[in-house]
């Protein structure tokens, strides 16, 4: 079973796909068994595009996006199926120096924790000149202007200075400039932001998201965000693929994923977020918990804790069901067989959603 | 402060200085705020002083007193128990040869120095090295290349050593300093190892990779760096370690022959005058011995309260 979801943006500068996910399986062996991380996870970004990949922690966001640089430590990790395609080659395959040259050249990762992700012995400046010397082929007096100008891309007031200064000195915020400056410095093809803005107070968070959109419109990079945060989604990218238990379980535009969601995770993850309109009023919670990875349920892995859920979905899991071009979800609801259970779930959508 | 939106009309205009005006803050990088730490730690100071006198002693004596083993100054009287301290020699005269103790000691000192400096800067580098691929990579590594050491570590090292002293190089300075070192680096390794553990999660070690730098290079620009601290103290405390033990098996005889004076040997020849009163020649070296080690331990304490990175400044 392998799925090509097409999650290509529509704005101007969208182009043909550039990274093609394909039924991704990253599995973990543990002293306990098999830990499936990532069991078929499929998505695709067109050049240029955005992608938000959305879930809980543990989903295997994360994982998701380091096997896709293949940063995953074989073993205990495995690659134990499916394909990264990027610009048609599959990374999962290819010899440790092309994969060097794919890291940080023509894929660039910035970290969840920019606190911790400078080497705290190294001037800001000699990490970027060395990111740079290693994918472009100029000298070191040319790193340090490429290092530069990057700094005041990302908008470093006085960048001179700040490339002689320790990560110490600098704020979480300034730090979170200086990865994106590191990131890009070497204008790669696809950015992946892993939770890019978790450990950022909410004011330096929109700076760090409009500051990402902005250069990523300016580069034309395409840009893969990963976040639990359905608001920074919204305001971020412009296709969602929501993931649970190491799954795809519903890609589309954000529009259509955030206003009509088809599956019953995608809502319930939607209905727990405070809104002005729901204020005075008992937030809902996706009750129950994440499963517990060596017990999977048989079918859907949503089953436990789904307040649509049937005999059907206890019973076999679904594929993704294409509900229209690069509109997927798995969910039993949108079989045609069981079309009045999806009324049902239209129906009880409660007032003054999203 | 981010986003603070600036008046520089291009970057290449303005000059650091021109900016700085507003901000004075002081930019530290961790060896200056070792500096400021070490210079507060007045035990470390002392033995830093006793430390680094002896090195100069070690380094400019030997041109004012010269040692050669194959020329003996011959005494104008002989006494065989050797002569107390006087003005003429004044840490006195050894017995039997009557060489000058003050000679000697400066001597001794040098080579002791080498010796422990030496072979400390070797074990630490093998150890470095090891311990860093081994807990770097982890797995297969780590277990083969410690279980070397854990063998190496089980062998009472100070017999292996006293039998290589004795077959190879006999009684060479420079073989003695190597054998040390090459049987110096099994703590270093275990120490870094250690170290290394817990570095190779952080984060950006993963950043690093994610920007496609080598292995190679991420053990040794990015990590052994930030594990310099402990290597540091480790080899400076070593340091003691090996002149003590030089000083322990060339009393036994065992280690550096007499034609190049070191610690150890000089009192291992003064064993059987101390019985006859000559206590001047023991004591001197003795006391250079005490003076180093002590200055040394001193200063590595010094050095781990300063470059402790949970410590304030």
């Amino acid at each position: 079973m392998t799925e090509t979801l097409v999650a290509s943006g529509r704005r101007a500068g969208v182009g043909d796909v550039l990274l093609d996910v394909k039924d991704l399986r990253t599995h973990f062996h543990v002293m306990d068994g098999v830990v499936k991380a990532v069991d078929g996870v499929s998505f695709s970004i067109r050049r240029g595009g955005r992608l938000a990949l959305v879930g809980e922690s543990g989903c295997g966001k994360s994982v998701t996006a380091l096997s896709i640089m293949r940063l995953i430590d074989v073993p205990p990790g495995e690659f134990a199926g499916g394909e990264v395609l990027f610009d048609g080659v599959d990374l999962l395959t290819v010899d440790d120096r092309h994969i060097r040259k794919i890291r940080g050249g023509e894929i660039a990762m910035i970290f969840q924790e920019p606190m911790t992700s400078l080497n705290p012995v190294m001037s800001v400046g000699d990490q970027i000149v060395e990111a740079v010397l290693l994918h472009q082929k100029v000298g070191k007096k040319g790193a340090e202007e490429i290092a530069l100008s990057a700094l005041k891309d990302v908008g470093v007031a006085d960048p001179k200075r700040r490339l002689k200064q320790y990560p110490h000195e600098l704020s979480g915020g300034m730090r979170q400039r200086i990865m994106i400056a590191m990131a890009l410095s070497c204008n790669p093809k696809l950015l992946i932001a892993d939770e890019p803005t978790t450990a950022l107070d909410v004011t330096i968070q929109r700076q760090i998201l409009e500051l990402i959109k902005a250069v990523q419109e300016k580069t034309g990079t395409a840009l893969l965000l990963i976040t639990h945060d359905l608001g920074v989604v919204a305001e971020t990218v412009d296709d969602v693929a929501v993931m649970y238990a190491g799954r795809v379980v519903e890609t589309g535009t954000v529009d259509e994923v955030l206003l009509h969601p088809r599956m019953p995770y995608t809502r319930g993850l939607l209905e727990s977020i405070p809104s002005q309109g729901k204020r005075g009023q008992r937030l809902s919670a996706i009750t129950g918990t994440v499963p517990n990875p060596f017990r999977l349920p048989p079918g859907c892995k949503f089953e436990p804790r789904c307040p649509y859920a049937w005999e059907t979905c206890v019973e076999s899991e679904p594929d993704l069901i294409e509900l229209k071009r690069d509109r997927t979800a798995r969910c039993w609801l949108n079989d045609p067989r069981f079309r009045d259970r999806l009324a049902a779930y239209g129906a009880s959508r409660p007032e003054g959603h999203a | 402060m981010d986003s603070v939106p600036t008046l520089r009309p291009t970057i290449s205009d303005v000059e650091p200085t021109a900016l700085d005006y507003d901000v004075q803050l002081e930019s530290l990088g961790q060896w200056q705020i070792a500096w400021k730490r070490f210079k507060r730690h007045r035990m470390a100071l002392i033995g830093s002083a006793m430390f680094l006198g002896m090195v100069v002693v070690g380094i400019l004596g030997p041109l004012f007193f010269q040692y050669d083993y194959y020329n003996i100054p011959v005494p104008d009287v002989h006494v065989n128990a050797g002569r107390p301290p006087s003005l003429a020699h004044l840490f006195g005269e050894t017995g039997r040869l009557q060489w000058d103790v003050l000679t000697l000691v400066i001597n001794g000192i040098r080579y002791s120095l080498l010796i422990g400096v030496i072979a400390s800067a070797m074990g630490a580098i093998i150890g470095t090295i090891v311990g860093g691929v081994a807990g770097y990579f982890g797995g297969w590594t780590d277990t083969i290349l410690m279980r070397i050491v854990d063998a190496l570590l089980a062998l009472p090292l100070l017999f292996v050593i006293l039998v290589f002293t004795k077959f190879l190089g006999d009684g060479n300075w420079v073989s003695v300093t190597l054998i040390f070192g090459l049987f110096g680096w099994l703590g270093i390794a275990r120490l870094v190892r250690a170290v290394m553990l817990s570095l190779r999660e952080a984060d950006y070690v993963d950043a690093a990779r994610a920007a496609g730098v080598r292995d190679r290079r991420i053990i040794f620009r990015h990590l052994i760096p930030n594990a310099l601290s402990p290597i540091i103290v480790a080899t400076t405390l070593g340091v003691a370690g090996v002149i003590i033990g030089e000083a322990f098996i060339s009393f036994l005889g065992f280690g550096v022959g007499q034609d190049t004076p070191t610690l150890g040997n000089i009192l291992a020849g003064s064993l059987g005058f101390i019985s006859q009163g000559n206590w001047w020649w023991a004591f001197f070296p003795g006391m250079a011995i005490v003076v180093i080690v002590l200055g040394i331990n001193f200063m590595g304490d010094g050095l781990r309260d300063a470059l402790d990175p949970r410590a304030k400044i």
